[in-house]
């Protein structure tokens, strides 16, 4: 027995440990039906905007798909609902189930945590678009099949198109970071998944208004503000192949702002207890 | 190995925990011991860092909780109460994260496991999904849990709560083959297993840490200590007047039984044993004696009058 405390390899590196909480987080999307019922929900949400685009499209236009994907009300719709489904289990049902005692009192700082949920849930967000990468695939499979039935050569629809796809998952992945890190924000405030859940759609939807405000209430000396944080603006710009940075400024600085402000929460919420 | 400095908690104005200074010598079994809400956990959780105190500090291994808290928590295994575990991984996977957590890394991971799992008599239940374990089981994964990385001090927090007797027996025996190499605080409210494991108990009521002894100092002060009950037949009058006439005793109840016997109950200084002497006394008369007993102060004893409200 203590022989055995001599030899026991310890790492203090807090990188090791991150990867530690990150890899548990990331297993606990993918091994288990949670994640994949997402990730199915998400294509078939994703297959019927496409559909509807595919509609738009034969009175064509000059954009790629993927505009007409994300400039889109269909898109907006299902877009909101995917952070609380991710977020909503990460803090508050560690809190519930009591585990949360058990991570607090291991050698782990709350940074680690806060950081290793975030980047967990993250990745996981990343991967619900890795489906239509495969669109222009199924398409020209599409064009084949069409060739060898008929024998007429169709034009490619949907094309590997650089200036196409790079805009449309920039955006996605900025707007993204800050929409799981709110997600994970409202997860700590809370024990309770549903409670979480609700939160973290009203801050969406709420944050969705603002940027379309200026639709409502015209120009207003204060319009910019909401021009500049619009998202439904930035979707637009960045999928037709206008990359600002701006809003990447803004996505990031508010991703690190969240996440400073869950930590905080997090650490705050001991004392209650 | 743990020094408690005026550990102080308040929730709202509600005091849990009041001015709490204890220390703790490495190899010691110290059992926590009070009535429910007596502020047995909320102290536990305060030492573990889990809980940041009101006021006052303690010291873990030479850490402070509040200054270096991972240093701290590195030399510490702790136990909650009722387990909390992730109820959708299998017993060694969650080792495996848990130990990751605590550093462990390389090869040492699975000596770990290997090693907790089979201290803690785990080995059948090593790929057995968490929520599908028994209570008895999940304790023991909570203990492998704490018994990772070896650390110094084990922060057991109602170990053996809703277990069976046997089960209650097996985690008894594991704790106390721990003592060997660590320092143990577990809370309990079961006096009998106190008594059997531990040889430091602290006793708290109300916030306030009423007593910290060993067990036999905190019994052989008692009032109780020392009394002795006897029946016979005879003569009651002069039986106690000669009793109450003996040095340490100093007062005799006396009672009939129903079928005609009579029963002393003799009250003397505590410590002392007057068997001896009274059945010397009743035996001169040629009584018969049937009883004699000296009562043996337990914990019990020792918890109900520390805490009691009257």
């Amino acid at each position: 027995m203590s022989s055995s405390q001599n030899i026991i390899k310890r790492t203090t590196s807090s990188f090791a440990t991150l990867r530690t909480i990150y890899a548990k987080e990331l297993r606990g999307y993918l091994a288990v039906p949670f994640g994949w019922v997402i990730l199915g929900c998400t294509m078939a949400l994703q297959g019927f905007i496409l559909q509807a685009v595919l509609q738009v499209m034969t009175h064509a236009t000059g954009n790629g798909v993927m505009y007409h994907m994300l400039d889109n009300l269909n898109f907006w719709f299902c877009f909101i609902f995917i952070f609380p489904l991710i977020t909503m289990r990460c803090m508050a049902e560690e809190e519930r189930q009591g585990t949360l005692e058990g991570l607090l009192t291991a050698p782990v700082t709350t940074t680690q945590i806060v950081l290793g949920k975030y980047f967990a849930a993250y990745t996981f967000y990343l991967l619900l678009w890795l489906p239509m990468l495969l669109y222009p695939l199924a398409s020209e499979i599409g064009n084949v099949y069409t060739e060898m039935r008929y024998g007429i050569q169709p034009e490619g629809v949907i094309t590997y198109m650089l200036a196409d796809w790079v805009g449309p998952y920039l955006i996605l992945a900025l707007s993204g970071a800050f929409f799981v890190a709110l997600g994970i924000m409202c997860s700590a405030l809370t024990r309770s998944q549903i409670i979480a859940a609700i939160l973290c759609t009203c801050l969406m939807i709420m944050y969705y208004f603002m940027g379309r405000a200026t639709e409502l209430w015209g120009e207003f000396p204060a319009a910019p503000v909401f021009h500049y944080m619009s998202c439904t603006e930035h979707v637009r710009s960045f999928s037709s192949g206008v990359i600002d940075t701006r809003p990447v400024v803004l996505y990031l600085s508010l991703t690190v702002f969240t996440l400073a402000l869950t930590k905080r929460i997090v650490d705050y919420r001991r004392w209650t207890r | 190995m743990v020094t408690a400095e005026h550990l102080h908690k308040t929730f709202g104005r509600f005091t849990a925990v009041k001015d709490a200074s204890f220390s703790i010598e490495k190899g010691e079994i110290v059992g926590f011991l009070g009535p429910n809400g007596a502020g047995k956990t909320t102290t536990m959780k305060m030492l573990t860092g889990y809980l940041p105190p009101t006021a006052g500090t303690a010291r873990i291994a030479g850490f402070d909780i509040i200054d270096s808290p991972l240093e701290a928590r590195r030399h510490m295994g702790y136990m909650p109460e009722n387990v909390p575990l992730y109820d959708d991984l299998r017993v060694y996977e969650y080792l495996d994260y848990r130990a990751r957590l605590k550093g462990i890394c390389g090869k040492s991971v699975r000596n770990q496991i290997g090693e907790v799992i089979e201290k803690c008599g785990l080995e059948p239940k090593r790929k057995t999904l968490i929520n599908t374990l028994s209570k008895g089981y999940r304790q023991r994964v909570g203990l492998a849990d704490a018994l990772l990385g070896n650390p110094d001090l084990l922060i057991l927090d109602e170990p053996t709560n809703g277990l069976d007797p046997n089960q209650i027996r097996q985690i008894r025996e594991l704790i106390r083959a721990l003592s060997e190499n660590h320092t143990v605080i577990l809370s309990t409210h079961i006096l009998h297993e106190v008594e059997m494991i531990c040889n430091k108990v602290i006793i708290i009521d109300q916030g306030e840490i009423k007593a910290a002894d060993t067990p036999e100092n905190l019994t052989a002060n008692l009032r109780a200590a020392g009394r002795v009950s006897i029946e016979y037949k005879g003569d009651l009058d002069s039986i106690v007047q000669e009793l109450e006439a003996f040095e340490p005793i100093k007062k005799v109840f006396t009672e009939e039984t129903e079928d005609g016997w009579h029963r002393l109950l003799v009250r003397a200084e505590p410590g002392t044993d007057s068997r001896e002497k009274a059945a010397a006394i009743i035996a001169s008369h040629g009584y018969p004696i049937r009883h004699i007993y000296r009562h043996i102060p337990s914990l019990e004893d020792v918890f109900v009058e520390m805490t009691r409200r009257d």
